[in-house]
């Protein structure tokens, strides 16, 4: 066989293997530890919360599916379904606040009514409160 | 947008003028997909749901971009192929129980019940008919329901390379614990 056919093929092999290994790289790919991520926008749970109830249109375009890091005081700790953690930080309405679902095994114990916190997250957007997922505790 | 808030919030306050009403803002609802190449679960634990015990009649709402899958890519293609998040972001319930006279509020226990009504997702309407269970909890009532949704009827396109990874029939399943709304 000619050299540069067996470079050709080689190549080729080569290519196909590194699109089969990033294939299922990209399949497998755990959500991102938001631990470590640097966060968009840091604002509290007040703020965040008047900025859908002001204009839902436009916190949407600029909040959702962005990392965001909230801060504000704890108003209830629920755990649901499969010990699901939620926290909901207050914001300055009655009726609405910030709901936070937390990465599983997130210890509920570290969070008590009334006390501040700080938790980055990621927006999913407004229903009657604006809701965060896959959540970390910062401080 | 706003207005499905307003429509949800208004009908909380019409809900609330008949008379004692339960409602939750951390309820449960996931989905379920299993075929021979492989399974796909999402869950959604922001469920909004509000119970009216005269009437019977209760809505849920949710996000959808408040569903979560364990692997990152499942969640993209949910929300960017097959549900188009972006463009309608939420899915509504709004239905009445048919047997109400067979469940007592005043008394604890399990009640099996009969739902129906409208569900809304994808921007399509489709009547349903499920049956759930009510029970009478100290302080709250707790609801759940298993039922199955198939995607076409909600105009929800998927691709024929896939279509043998995800099931004809998807298995919902609904679980909420509402409190007592006090009024204000």
């Amino acid at each position: 066989m000619k050299t540069y056919i067996k470079i050709l093929l080689g190549v080729v092999l080569f290519i196909a293997l590194a699109g089969i290994v990033v294939g299922i790289h990209f399949f497998r790919m755990p959500h991102k530890d938001l631990g470590k991520a640097k966060p968009d926008f840091i604002i509290t749970a007040v703020d965040l919360q008047k900025a859908f109830e002001d204009n839902e249109n436009a916190a949407t375009a600029k909040y959702v599916k962005k990392i965001l890091e909230i801060e504000g005081e704890v108003e209830s700790v629920k755990t649901g379904e499969a010990n699901v953690l939620n926290v909901s930080i207050k914001s300055g309405s009655d009726l609405s606040s910030v709901i936070c679902t937390f990465v599983p095994a997130t210890d509920p114990a570290k969070f008590t009514s009334g006390s501040r916190v700080t938790v980055r997250g990621e927006c999913s957007g407004f229903l009657m409160d604006v809701l965060m997922n896959n959540c970390v505790l910062v401080k | 947008m706003k207005r499905i808030v307003i429509l949800f919030a208004t009908s909380f306050l019409f809900l609330a003028a008949n008379g004692q009403k339960f409602m939750t803002k951390n309820g449960y609802i996931g989905f379920f997909s299993h075929t021979p190449m492989e399974d796909i679960k999402g869950d959604n634990n922001q469920v909004a749901a509000v119970l009216d015990i005269p009437t019977g009649e209760m809505v849920f709402q949710v996000l959808i971009k408040s569903f979560h899958f364990e692997k990152a890519l499942m969640e993209e293609h949910f929300n960017e192929n097959y549900m188009e998040s972006d463009k309608f972001p939420k899915s509504t319930f709004r239905g009445k129980i048919t047997n109400l006279s067979s469940v007592d509020f005043s008394k604890p226990g399990k009640y099996d019940v009969t739902v129906e009504g409208d569900l809304n997702m994808h921007d399509v309407t489709n009547k349903i008919s499920v049956k759930g269970t009510i029970e009478v909890v100290q302080g709250g009532l707790n609801a759940s329901s298993k039922f199955n949704i198939v995607p076409e009827d909600y105009k929800i396109a998927i691709p024929g390379v896939v279509r043998d990874n995800i099931a004809k029939n998807l298995e919902v399943t609904v679980t909420i614990k509402c409190a007592p709304v006090e009024s204000k």
